[in-house]
Protein backbone atom coordinates (compact mmCIF):
# COMPACT_ATOMS: atom_id res chain seq x y z
CA UNK A 1 0.00 0.00 0.00
CA UNK A 2 1.58 3.88 -1.14
CA UNK A 3 1.67 6.14 1.89
CA UNK A 4 -1.60 8.63 1.86
CA UNK A 5 1.00 11.03 3.01
CA UNK A 6 3.45 10.70 0.25
CA UNK A 7 2.67 13.58 -2.44
CA UNK A 8 0.63 11.97 -5.43
CA UNK A 9 3.23 10.70 -8.16
CA UNK A 10 3.38 13.07 -11.27
CA UNK A 11 4.03 9.36 -13.14
CA UNK A 12 6.94 10.09 -14.88
CA UNK A 13 7.31 10.21 -18.60
CA UNK A 14 4.66 8.08 -19.13
CA UNK A 15 1.99 10.16 -18.00
CA UNK A 16 3.82 13.44 -19.71
CA UNK A 17 3.99 11.59 -23.22
CA UNK A 18 0.47 11.97 -24.48
CA UNK A 19 -0.36 15.45 -22.95
CA UNK A 20 3.25 16.40 -24.90
CA UNK A 21 1.40 14.94 -27.64
CA UNK A 22 -1.86 16.78 -27.28
CA UNK A 23 0.10 20.18 -27.00
CA UNK A 24 2.15 19.43 -30.23
CA UNK A 25 -0.74 19.13 -31.89
CA UNK A 26 -2.37 21.74 -30.42
CA UNK A 27 -0.22 24.20 -31.24
CA UNK A 28 0.27 23.07 -34.63
CA UNK A 29 -3.89 22.81 -34.47
CA UNK A 30 -3.82 27.10 -33.56
CA UNK A 31 -1.31 27.66 -36.22
CA UNK A 32 -2.89 26.07 -38.85
CA UNK A 33 -6.33 28.07 -37.78
CA UNK A 34 -4.62 31.57 -38.27
CA UNK A 35 -2.02 31.14 -40.98
CA UNK A 36 -3.91 28.21 -43.15
CA UNK A 37 -7.31 29.30 -42.39
CA UNK A 38 -8.57 25.67 -40.94
CA UNK A 39 -11.67 25.88 -38.98
CA UNK A 40 -11.41 26.28 -34.91
CA UNK A 41 -13.22 23.40 -34.39
CA UNK A 42 -10.95 21.13 -35.90
CA UNK A 43 -7.51 20.09 -35.83
CA UNK A 44 -7.37 18.62 -32.18
CA UNK A 45 -6.98 22.01 -30.52
CA UNK A 46 -10.42 22.15 -28.72
CA UNK A 47 -11.88 25.02 -30.36
CA UNK A 48 -15.30 23.21 -30.72
CA UNK A 49 -17.82 25.31 -29.43
CA UNK A 50 -16.44 28.32 -29.08
CA UNK A 51 -17.09 30.31 -32.56
CA UNK A 52 -19.67 29.97 -35.53
CA UNK A 53 -17.32 29.13 -38.05
CA UNK A 54 -17.88 25.45 -38.25
CA UNK A 55 -17.50 23.02 -41.17
CA UNK A 56 -21.39 23.26 -41.34
CA UNK A 57 -20.85 27.16 -42.29
CA UNK A 58 -18.18 26.71 -44.42
CA UNK A 59 -18.73 25.47 -48.23
CA UNK A 60 -17.04 25.36 -51.28
CA UNK A 61 -18.14 26.60 -55.08
CA UNK A 62 -16.51 24.96 -58.00
CA UNK A 63 -15.92 26.11 -61.24
CA UNK A 64 -14.56 24.77 -64.59
CA UNK A 65 -13.61 26.07 -67.53
CA UNK A 66 -12.43 24.77 -71.14
CA UNK A 67 -12.65 25.93 -74.59
CA UNK A 68 -16.27 25.55 -74.96
CA UNK A 69 -17.37 25.81 -71.35
CA UNK A 70 -16.96 27.78 -68.22
CA UNK A 71 -19.56 26.82 -65.57
CA UNK A 72 -20.60 26.49 -61.94
CA UNK A 73 -20.59 22.65 -60.96
CA UNK A 74 -22.56 21.27 -58.40
CA UNK A 75 -21.00 19.25 -55.33
CA UNK A 76 -21.66 15.39 -56.65
CA UNK A 77 -21.18 13.16 -53.41
CA UNK A 78 -18.13 11.58 -55.26
CA UNK A 79 -16.83 14.78 -54.44
CA UNK A 80 -18.48 15.44 -51.17
CA UNK A 81 -15.24 14.39 -48.95
CA UNK A 82 -13.05 16.16 -50.54
CA UNK A 83 -14.95 19.16 -50.67
CA UNK A 84 -15.58 19.13 -46.58
CA UNK A 85 -12.13 18.60 -46.26
CA UNK A 86 -11.14 21.79 -48.62
CA UNK A 87 -13.46 23.72 -47.19
CA UNK A 88 -12.27 23.10 -43.57
CA UNK A 89 -8.94 23.30 -44.71
CA UNK A 90 -8.52 25.81 -47.70
CA UNK A 91 -4.73 24.69 -47.85
CA UNK A 92 -3.40 24.37 -51.40
CA UNK A 93 -2.94 20.50 -50.79
CA UNK A 94 -6.52 20.26 -50.18
CA UNK A 95 -8.04 22.47 -52.45
CA UNK A 96 -5.39 20.67 -55.39
CA UNK A 97 -6.92 16.86 -53.97
CA UNK A 98 -10.49 18.44 -54.89
CA UNK A 99 -9.78 20.17 -58.25
CA UNK A 100 -7.91 16.80 -58.86
CA UNK A 101 -11.25 14.64 -57.75
CA UNK A 102 -13.41 17.67 -60.45
CA UNK A 103 -10.74 16.95 -63.21
CA UNK A 104 -10.90 13.07 -62.62
CA UNK A 105 -15.08 13.27 -62.84
CA UNK A 106 -15.46 15.40 -65.25
CA UNK A 107 -12.95 13.28 -67.59
CA UNK A 108 -15.12 10.45 -66.90
CA UNK A 109 -18.02 11.46 -68.42
CA UNK A 110 -16.38 13.18 -71.64
CA UNK A 111 -16.09 16.05 -70.61
CA UNK A 112 -13.27 18.77 -71.73
CA UNK A 113 -11.70 21.23 -68.48
CA UNK A 114 -8.59 23.12 -68.61
CA UNK A 115 -9.13 25.25 -65.69
CA UNK A 116 -10.94 24.27 -62.07
CA UNK A 117 -11.04 27.54 -60.46
CA UNK A 118 -12.16 26.57 -55.94
CA UNK A 119 -14.13 29.33 -53.98
CA UNK A 120 -14.07 28.66 -50.11
CA UNK A 121 -16.58 30.53 -48.46
CA UNK A 122 -18.10 30.94 -44.97
CA UNK A 123 -21.31 32.73 -43.19
CA UNK A 124 -20.64 35.03 -40.57
CA UNK A 125 -22.98 36.72 -38.60
CA UNK A 126 -22.85 40.61 -37.12
CA UNK A 127 -22.05 41.47 -33.84
CA UNK A 128 -25.46 42.89 -32.48
CA UNK A 129 -27.82 42.03 -35.02
CA UNK A 130 -27.25 38.96 -35.79
CA UNK A 131 -27.51 39.71 -39.47
CA UNK A 132 -25.62 36.92 -41.89
CA UNK A 133 -23.96 37.52 -44.93
CA UNK A 134 -20.81 35.13 -46.62
CA UNK A 135 -17.85 36.06 -47.31
CA UNK A 136 -15.31 34.65 -49.71
CA UNK A 137 -11.99 33.43 -48.02
CA UNK A 138 -10.26 31.94 -50.69
CA UNK A 139 -9.82 31.39 -54.54
CA UNK A 140 -7.55 29.07 -55.85
CA UNK A 141 -7.00 27.83 -59.50
CA UNK A 142 -6.40 24.74 -60.60
CA UNK A 143 -4.85 24.29 -64.32
CA UNK A 144 -5.23 21.04 -65.54
CA UNK A 145 -2.43 19.36 -67.61
CA UNK A 146 -3.54 17.51 -70.96
CA UNK A 147 -3.62 13.70 -70.37
CA UNK A 148 -0.75 11.88 -71.93
CA UNK A 149 -0.88 10.70 -75.49
CA UNK A 150 -0.56 6.70 -75.71
CA UNK A 151 2.59 6.14 -77.48
CA UNK A 152 2.24 4.38 -80.70
CA UNK B 1 9.95 -5.58 -24.22
CA UNK B 2 7.22 -7.69 -25.83
CA UNK B 3 6.83 -9.73 -22.36
CA UNK B 4 6.20 -6.91 -20.47
CA UNK B 5 3.18 -5.48 -22.88
CA UNK B 6 1.74 -8.43 -23.17
CA UNK B 7 1.66 -9.52 -19.66
CA UNK B 8 -1.06 -8.31 -17.46
CA UNK B 9 -0.74 -5.44 -14.72
CA UNK B 10 -1.07 -5.95 -11.44
CA UNK B 11 -3.96 -6.96 -9.68
CA UNK B 12 -6.92 -4.28 -9.66
CA UNK B 13 -7.43 -4.22 -5.92
CA UNK B 14 -3.91 -3.46 -4.95
CA UNK B 15 -3.19 0.17 -4.34
CA UNK B 16 -1.15 0.45 -7.09
CA UNK B 17 -3.66 -1.08 -9.91
CA UNK B 18 -5.61 0.70 -12.55
CA UNK B 19 -9.27 0.23 -11.05
CA UNK B 20 -11.10 -2.41 -13.55
CA UNK B 21 -13.76 0.24 -14.23
CA UNK B 22 -11.55 2.14 -15.94
CA UNK B 23 -10.37 0.01 -18.78
CA UNK B 24 -13.98 -1.11 -19.00
CA UNK B 25 -15.96 1.97 -19.15
CA UNK B 26 -13.05 3.04 -22.02
CA UNK B 27 -14.14 -0.65 -23.77
CA UNK B 28 -17.44 0.42 -23.45
CA UNK B 29 -16.66 4.02 -25.51
CA UNK B 30 -14.91 2.29 -27.98
CA UNK B 31 -18.39 0.10 -28.74
CA UNK B 32 -21.00 3.17 -28.63
CA UNK B 33 -19.15 5.62 -30.56
CA UNK B 34 -17.37 3.06 -33.46
CA UNK B 35 -14.60 5.00 -35.64
CA UNK B 36 -16.10 5.01 -39.08
CA UNK B 37 -13.54 3.36 -41.53
CA UNK B 38 -14.35 0.33 -42.26
CA UNK B 39 -10.64 -0.96 -42.12
CA UNK B 40 -9.65 0.35 -38.67
CA UNK B 41 -13.30 -0.08 -36.94
CA UNK B 42 -13.59 -4.14 -36.85
CA UNK B 43 -10.26 -4.10 -34.87
CA UNK B 44 -10.71 -1.29 -32.62
CA UNK B 45 -14.27 -3.20 -31.80
CA UNK B 46 -12.65 -6.67 -31.46
CA UNK B 47 -10.13 -5.00 -28.96
CA UNK B 48 -13.21 -3.23 -27.26
CA UNK B 49 -15.26 -6.65 -27.17
CA UNK B 50 -12.07 -8.84 -25.78
CA UNK B 51 -11.22 -6.48 -23.47
CA UNK B 52 -14.37 -6.63 -21.92
CA UNK B 53 -14.40 -10.48 -22.13
CA UNK B 54 -10.48 -11.36 -20.76
CA UNK B 55 -9.09 -9.80 -18.12
CA UNK B 56 -5.94 -10.47 -19.27
CA UNK B 57 -6.56 -8.34 -22.93
CA UNK B 58 -7.74 -5.81 -20.93
CA UNK B 59 -5.00 -5.01 -18.44
CA UNK B 60 -2.52 -5.53 -21.40
CA UNK B 61 -0.68 -2.52 -22.15
CA UNK B 62 -0.53 -3.77 -25.72
CA UNK B 63 -4.06 -3.41 -26.24
CA UNK B 64 -4.62 -0.22 -25.49
CA UNK B 65 -1.36 0.76 -27.37
CA UNK B 66 -2.30 -1.02 -30.38
CA UNK B 67 -5.70 0.61 -30.17
CA UNK B 68 -4.28 3.93 -30.02
CA UNK B 69 -2.78 3.38 -33.19
CA UNK B 70 -5.59 3.14 -34.90
CA UNK B 71 -7.55 5.61 -33.22
CA UNK B 72 -4.65 7.69 -34.56
CA UNK B 73 -4.39 6.43 -38.19
CA UNK B 74 -8.34 7.61 -38.31
CA UNK B 75 -7.51 10.78 -37.69
CA UNK B 76 -4.71 10.84 -40.32
CA UNK B 77 -7.00 9.31 -42.77
CA UNK B 78 -9.71 11.27 -42.49
CA UNK B 79 -7.58 14.17 -41.38
CA UNK B 80 -8.61 17.57 -40.77
CA UNK B 81 -12.16 16.13 -40.46
CA UNK B 82 -12.09 14.18 -36.85
CA UNK B 83 -13.53 15.94 -33.68
CA UNK B 84 -11.87 16.89 -30.76
CA UNK B 85 -12.39 13.98 -28.59
CA UNK B 86 -11.25 11.48 -31.10
CA UNK B 87 -7.63 12.96 -30.40
CA UNK B 88 -8.47 12.82 -26.90
CA UNK B 89 -9.66 9.10 -26.96
CA UNK B 90 -6.05 8.29 -29.05
CA UNK B 91 -3.81 10.12 -26.11
CA UNK B 92 -6.70 8.51 -23.68
CA UNK B 93 -5.81 4.68 -24.54
CA UNK B 94 -2.22 5.48 -25.08
CA UNK B 95 -1.88 6.99 -21.57
CA UNK B 96 -3.37 3.46 -19.93
CA UNK B 97 -1.34 1.54 -22.62
CA UNK B 98 1.78 3.11 -21.50
CA UNK B 99 0.46 3.40 -17.51
CA UNK B 100 0.39 -0.54 -17.65
CA UNK B 101 3.46 -0.78 -18.78
CA UNK B 102 4.62 0.83 -15.70
CA UNK B 103 5.27 0.10 -11.66
CA UNK B 104 2.79 2.14 -10.80
CA UNK B 105 -0.25 1.82 -12.82
CA UNK B 106 -2.73 3.61 -11.15
CA UNK B 107 -0.90 6.72 -10.40
CA UNK B 108 0.45 7.25 -13.72
CA UNK B 109 -3.11 6.97 -15.43
CA UNK B 110 -4.02 9.30 -12.56
CA UNK B 111 -1.50 11.84 -13.23
CA UNK B 112 -1.68 11.24 -17.31
CA UNK B 113 -5.44 11.94 -17.01
CA UNK B 114 -5.24 15.03 -15.19
CA UNK B 115 -2.71 16.21 -17.40
CA UNK B 116 -4.80 15.15 -20.27
CA UNK B 117 -7.85 16.91 -19.06
CA UNK B 118 -5.80 20.20 -18.14
CA UNK B 119 -4.28 20.55 -21.33
CA UNK B 120 -7.81 20.35 -23.34
CA UNK B 121 -9.65 22.15 -20.95
CA UNK B 122 -6.81 24.60 -21.15
CA UNK B 123 -7.23 24.75 -24.58
CA UNK B 124 -10.73 25.13 -24.95
CA UNK B 125 -10.30 27.71 -22.83
CA UNK B 126 -7.86 29.76 -24.86
CA UNK B 127 -10.17 29.23 -27.68
CA UNK B 128 -13.22 30.66 -26.62
CA UNK B 129 -11.40 33.65 -24.45
CA UNK B 130 -8.86 34.61 -26.82
CA UNK B 131 -8.45 33.07 -30.00
CA UNK B 132 -12.31 33.34 -31.00
CA UNK B 133 -13.84 36.27 -32.49
CA UNK B 134 -17.34 35.63 -31.66
CA UNK B 135 -17.36 33.68 -28.03
CA UNK B 136 -16.93 35.94 -25.33
CA UNK B 137 -19.48 38.78 -27.13
CA UNK B 138 -22.22 36.05 -27.02
CA UNK B 139 -22.35 35.61 -30.77
CA UNK B 140 -21.61 31.85 -30.77
CA UNK B 141 -24.23 31.35 -28.32
CA UNK B 142 -26.83 33.33 -29.64
CA UNK B 143 -26.30 31.91 -33.21
CA UNK B 144 -26.14 28.52 -32.09
CA UNK B 145 -29.39 27.99 -29.99
CA UNK B 146 -30.96 29.10 -33.07
CA UNK B 147 -29.25 27.07 -35.70
CA UNK B 148 -28.21 24.10 -34.24
CA UNK B 149 -31.06 21.26 -34.72
CA UNK B 150 -29.40 19.63 -31.76
CA UNK B 151 -29.97 22.96 -29.66
CA UNK B 152 -33.19 23.62 -31.03
CA UNK B 153 -35.75 21.80 -28.07
CA UNK B 154 -33.69 23.89 -25.31
CA UNK B 155 -33.72 27.26 -26.72
CA UNK B 156 -37.56 26.35 -27.00
CA UNK B 157 -37.79 25.45 -23.20
CA UNK B 158 -35.22 27.69 -21.79
CA UNK B 159 -35.51 30.38 -24.27
CA UNK B 160 -38.80 30.97 -24.04
CA UNK B 161 -39.34 30.59 -27.81
CA UNK B 162 -42.59 29.27 -29.49
CA UNK B 163 -41.84 27.06 -32.86
CA UNK B 164 -43.05 29.88 -35.12
CA UNK B 165 -40.40 32.40 -33.78
CA UNK B 166 -38.01 29.43 -33.82
CA UNK B 167 -38.56 28.76 -37.59
CA UNK B 168 -38.66 32.87 -38.69
CA UNK B 169 -35.42 33.49 -36.79
CA UNK B 170 -33.70 30.44 -38.62
CA UNK B 171 -34.85 32.54 -42.07
CA UNK B 172 -33.51 35.51 -40.60
CA UNK B 173 -30.24 33.94 -39.97
CA UNK B 174 -29.91 32.73 -43.52
CA UNK B 175 -27.20 33.92 -45.05
CA UNK B 176 -27.43 36.69 -47.99
CA UNK B 177 -24.44 37.68 -50.27
CA UNK B 178 -22.45 40.37 -48.83
CA UNK B 179 -23.94 43.90 -49.98
CA UNK B 180 -27.39 42.89 -50.80
CA UNK B 181 -30.52 43.20 -48.80
CA UNK B 182 -34.32 41.98 -48.69
CA UNK B 183 -37.14 43.89 -49.41
CA UNK B 184 -39.14 42.34 -47.00
CA UNK B 185 -36.48 40.99 -44.50
CA UNK B 186 -37.97 38.25 -41.83
CA UNK B 187 -38.52 39.26 -38.22
CA UNK B 188 -35.93 38.60 -35.64
CA UNK B 189 -37.12 37.71 -32.64
CA UNK B 190 -34.89 36.96 -29.19
CA UNK B 191 -36.63 37.07 -25.68
CA UNK B 192 -34.85 38.25 -22.94
CA UNK B 193 -34.88 34.67 -21.63
CA UNK B 194 -33.08 33.19 -24.82
CA UNK B 195 -30.27 36.61 -24.43
CA UNK B 196 -29.88 35.26 -20.71
CA UNK B 197 -30.00 31.48 -21.59
CA UNK B 198 -27.34 32.65 -24.18
CA UNK B 199 -25.28 34.39 -21.54
CA UNK B 200 -25.65 31.83 -18.89
CA UNK B 201 -24.30 28.93 -21.53
CA UNK B 202 -21.42 31.29 -22.85
CA UNK B 203 -20.13 32.36 -19.69
CA UNK B 204 -21.27 29.51 -17.62
CA UNK B 205 -18.81 27.32 -19.87
CA UNK B 206 -15.85 29.51 -19.77
CA UNK B 207 -15.58 30.05 -16.55
CA UNK B 208 -16.17 26.29 -15.50
CA UNK B 209 -13.86 24.97 -17.91
CA UNK B 210 -11.12 27.61 -17.03
CA UNK B 211 -11.47 26.34 -12.89
CA UNK B 212 -11.07 22.77 -14.83
CA UNK B 213 -8.26 23.31 -16.41
CA UNK B 214 -6.95 25.37 -13.60
CA UNK B 215 -7.46 22.56 -11.04
CA UNK B 216 -5.95 20.14 -13.29
CA UNK B 217 -2.61 21.71 -13.81
CA UNK B 218 -2.18 23.01 -10.49
CA UNK B 219 -0.34 20.75 -8.16
CA UNK B 220 -3.28 18.07 -6.59
CA UNK B 221 -3.48 18.51 -3.01
CA UNK B 222 -6.33 17.68 -0.13
CA UNK B 223 -9.25 20.19 -1.18
CA UNK B 224 -7.55 21.33 -4.52
CA UNK B 225 -8.77 17.42 -5.51
CA UNK B 226 -11.68 17.42 -4.02
CA UNK B 227 -12.85 20.88 -6.27
CA UNK B 228 -11.51 19.38 -9.13
CA UNK B 229 -13.83 16.44 -8.85
CA UNK B 230 -16.79 18.45 -7.77
CA UNK B 231 -15.71 20.96 -10.84
CA UNK B 232 -15.51 17.51 -13.45
CA UNK B 233 -18.84 16.24 -12.12
CA UNK B 234 -20.54 19.21 -12.07
CA UNK B 235 -19.20 20.11 -15.72
CA UNK B 236 -20.83 16.41 -17.23
CA UNK B 237 -23.93 16.88 -15.50
CA UNK B 238 -25.25 20.24 -16.71
CA UNK B 239 -22.86 20.33 -20.07
CA UNK B 240 -24.28 16.96 -21.13
CA UNK B 241 -27.19 17.41 -20.77
CA UNK B 242 -27.40 20.04 -23.76
CA UNK B 243 -24.58 19.12 -25.55
CA UNK B 244 -24.61 16.84 -28.32
CA UNK B 245 -21.53 15.01 -27.97
CA UNK B 246 -21.85 12.44 -25.53
CA UNK B 247 -18.28 10.83 -26.57
CA UNK B 248 -16.34 13.30 -25.02
CA UNK B 249 -18.20 13.55 -21.89
CA UNK B 250 -18.01 9.55 -21.59
CA UNK B 251 -14.14 10.18 -21.66
CA UNK B 252 -14.01 12.99 -19.10
CA UNK B 253 -15.84 10.76 -17.02
CA UNK B 254 -13.99 7.60 -17.11
CA UNK B 255 -10.58 10.17 -16.71
CA UNK B 256 -12.73 11.65 -13.71
CA UNK B 257 -12.57 8.06 -12.36
CA UNK B 258 -9.06 6.98 -13.14
CA UNK B 259 -8.37 10.03 -10.86
CA UNK B 260 -10.29 8.58 -7.90
CA UNK B 261 -8.26 6.59 -5.15
CA UNK B 262 -9.76 3.47 -3.71
CA UNK B 263 -10.59 4.60 -0.92
CA UNK B 264 -13.24 7.00 -2.77
CA UNK B 265 -16.04 4.56 -3.80
CA UNK B 266 -18.39 7.77 -3.45
CA UNK B 267 -16.46 9.17 -5.98
CA UNK B 268 -15.99 6.17 -8.07
CA UNK B 269 -19.43 5.47 -7.93
CA UNK B 270 -20.34 9.12 -8.87
CA UNK B 271 -18.60 9.45 -11.96
CA UNK B 272 -20.47 5.93 -12.76
CA UNK B 273 -23.42 7.27 -12.38
CA UNK B 274 -22.51 10.26 -14.36
CA UNK B 275 -21.18 7.70 -17.12
CA UNK B 276 -24.64 5.97 -17.26
CA UNK B 277 -26.41 9.96 -17.26
CA UNK B 278 -24.82 10.69 -20.15
CA UNK B 279 -25.84 7.41 -22.00
CA UNK B 280 -29.43 8.58 -21.01
CA UNK B 281 -28.94 11.98 -21.87
CA UNK B 282 -27.74 10.76 -25.55
CA UNK B 283 -30.76 8.50 -25.86
CA UNK B 284 -33.61 10.03 -23.93
CA UNK B 285 -34.90 13.43 -26.39
CA UNK B 286 -35.74 15.03 -22.85
CA UNK B 287 -35.71 18.50 -23.94
CA UNK B 288 -37.70 17.26 -27.11
CA UNK B 289 -40.34 15.95 -24.52
CA UNK B 290 -40.18 18.90 -22.22
CA UNK B 291 -40.61 20.97 -25.46
CA UNK B 292 -43.62 18.89 -26.63
CA UNK B 293 -45.25 18.93 -22.91
CA UNK B 294 -44.42 23.12 -22.18
CA UNK B 295 -46.14 23.65 -25.97
CA UNK B 296 -49.18 22.19 -25.11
Amino acid sequence: MSDPARPPSRGGWRALLPVLLLAVVAAAQVRLAKTAGLSPWKGGGFGMFSTTDDAGRRYVRVFVTAVDRSEEIAIAPSLEDAARRAAVLPRDAELSRLARRVVDRERRYQRQVDTVRIQTWRIEYARDTLAATTRMTREFVYRVDPPAQPRS
Amino acid sequence: MWIRLLSPAPETNAEDGVPDAVLTQTAIILLLRPLDIWWATPFVLAAACLALLFRPVRRAPLTWILVAVFVAIRIVAVWPLSDNHIYLLAYWCLGIGLALSGATPAATLAASSRWLLGGAFAMAVLWKAVLSPDYVDGRFFRVALLTDVRFADASLVFGGLSREQMAQNRAFLEPLPAGAELLDPPAFVEPPRLRAFAAVATWGGLILEGLIALTCLLPPKGRLDLARHGLLLAFCFTTYALAPVAGFGWLISTMGLAQCRPRQSWLRGSYVAVFILILMYSEVPWTRILADWTAR
